[in-house]
């Protein structure tokens, strides 16, 4: 049994090893990226200051909450970017999938790993740009450690929920010839319900509602809201719950569609 | 020139040939796409609804800014979204090799081999916009005012191709990261959506001489609103132009180091 458990551990780790190497391997992307990702937070910040100008709150949110929530939602916001429909896609059209498929370990499981283990990365990888929001732009950090285990508990649950959301979504790339659409729509749909343009706190109720029957805000704004101390830490058992039921919905209905879906599919052989 | 033209015209009828072989797809890409500028549209709305005056510029004001420069990059996507995708799916897979065997500027047929029809969306919801927001503004129009609204439009495109281009050639060296680089590029341009003056002078000076998104919409915007825009409405096309140039050099340049995928 527990041999069996080592061996599953060990093949679902060289599947996520996988991921550490293909960033590694172009670590000048990575200094290119922090630069412009950089000059991108220069400018939210200044825009914040300058919609700000001579008033107090906004949506209930003053400036400084409202800054430290924009520019820790800038630092996780490339977790939100997960491309798994344009893979699919790919993946279809030069067959590579029925490799994936033949694989003796669980597709989606091994995915799982693979997209924990770079989010992981990514997050490290935002180490600098933090110090500069913390030096150059005021970012203020909580220092109760309390509240950093529960930004980490929710992102995690979070990044999961986005995970199972993105199977389903990706599963559209079987029954399109062009999944680029998608993925374009996904990301501004994610970039703006997910709260990393405007806070959740300074929309309409309406449009909170529909930000919140969808999962993006749960990888982002929710985990985000706990740690810039817009959300109390007394609604965690609440957000935990919601997070909670999230997770099971989606990874069960995940592996349906993705079933049905995949019998659509011809590779073509030769 | 007429050569590469009648060849322009040959490859968008063989992408159209392509698009119609999978109507229903065609139509899914473009209606999902629709959502990404109506996001912007969203964003405007939410942050202007909590500042009614956003220092002097009200709420149609901003929309005639957020639709020039979404037009823009709509015909900008339309035309020249293939080169996103160099570092991807020519450089690492070694499928360059097949443009430079060919008898045809490699760098025209990297931006016709492939049409964003994307990018109709954002060009329709662009035009929705501008229209809407003139309409309500009640401008005066003049020979010059017209003349102003075309070259921004066309000047704006061309900014937005050639940053499409500059950070897409990142690609022979960090092969697949560029398409990140690019993504950051185009990410910036959301802040051009916003009247400039909002913005400490500093940054006022990097969107209008760093990435210069603010010719393709707060200048021609303030000069159609009768507000202070300075000789600068009329030096777009120039800036285009430049960027352009420097955009297709650094093409050069980096054609130069290309050493293929080898075996």
């Amino acid at each position: 049994m527990i041999q069996a458990l080592r061996r599953t551990a060990t093949a679902y780790g060289v599947f996520a090893a996988l991921i550490l190497k293909r960033i590694m391997a172009y670590p000048l992307g990575f200094w290119v990226q922090f630069f412009t990702q950089f000059i991108v937070m220069a400018v939210t910040v200044y825009f914040w200051r300058g919609v700000y100008l001579g008033q107090e709150t906004l949506g209930s949110l003053n400036l400084r909450q409202t800054l430290t929530y924009i520019m820790l939602a800038q630092l996780v916001m490339p977790l939100l970017q997960v491309s798994l429909i344009v893979h699919f896609g790919s993946w279809l059209r030069d067959g590579q999938l029925a490799i994936e498929l033949l694989r003796p370990v669980d597709f989606q499981v091994q995915n799982f790993a693979q997209q924990q283990v770079g989010s992981w990365i990514l997050l490290l990888q935002q180490l600098p740009l933090l110090v500069v929001a913390w030096r150059l732009f005021g970012l203020e950090l909580p220092a109760d450690p309390k509240v950093w285990m529960a930004f980490t508990i929710s992102l995690l649950s979070g990044q999961a929920i986005l995970l199972f959301f993105d199977w389903i979504f990706a599963c559209l790339a079987f029954y399109t010839t062009d999944a680029f659409g998608f993925y374009l729509a996904r990301t501004a749909i994610a970039g703006f319900f997910g709260g990393v343009l405007v806070p959740l706190a300074m929309m309409p109720g309406w449009l909170q509602a529909v930000a919140y029957s969808i999962p993006f805000a749960q990888a982002i704004s929710v985990p985000v809201s706990l740690l810039s101390g817009i959300t109390p830490l007394s609604d965690l058992p609440r957000i935990w719950l919601v997070q909670g039921l999230w997770l099971i919905g989606l990874a069960g209905l995940s592996r349906l569609i993705f079933r049905f879906a995949l019998r659509t599919v011809t590779f073509q052989g030769g | 020139m007429g050569r590469y033209l009648k060849l322009y015209l040959w490859f968008w009828t063989q992408r159209l040939k392509v698009l119609l072989e999978y109507p229903a797809s065609t139509l899914v890409g473009v209606a999902a796409q629709v959502l990404s500028p109506a996001m912007g549209v969203l964003t405007i709305w939410v942050v202007v609804r909590q500042v009614p005056d956003l220092r002097g510029w009200s709420y149609d004001e901003v929309l005639l800014i957020y639709g020039l420069l979404t037009f823009s990059l709509g015909l900008s996507f339309i035309f020249g979204q293939n080169i996103w995708f160099l570092g991807q799916n020519y450089i690492r897979t070694g499928g360059l090799d097949h443009l430079l065997v060919r008898p045809i500027n490699p760098l025209f047929q990297l931006v016709v081999e492939y049409y964003g029809y994307g990018g109709m969306d954002a060009a329709l919801v662009g035009a929705v916009v501008t229209v809407k927001a003139i309409l309500a503004l009640g401008i005066l129009w003049s020979p010059l005012k017209v003349l102003a609204l075309l070259l921004s439009i066309l000047s704006g495109s061309a900014i937005f191709m050639a940053f499409f281009l500059i950070p897409s050639v990142s690609g022979f060296w960090i092969m697949d990261s560029a398409i990140s680089v690019t993504s950051v590029f185009y990410l910036t341009h959301q802040f051009a959506k916003y009247p400039l003056n909002i913005y400490p002078r500093a940054v006022l000076m990097m969107l209008t001489w760093l990435l210069p998104y603010a010719f393709a919409s707060y200048y021609p915007a303030s000069y159609l609103l009768g507000k202070e825009a300075g000789g600068l409405v009329w030096a777009g096309p120039f800036v285009a132009a430049a960027l352009l140039f420097l955009g297709y050099r650094f093409w050069l340049f980096g054609l130069r180091h290309y050493t293929s995928t080898g075996s």
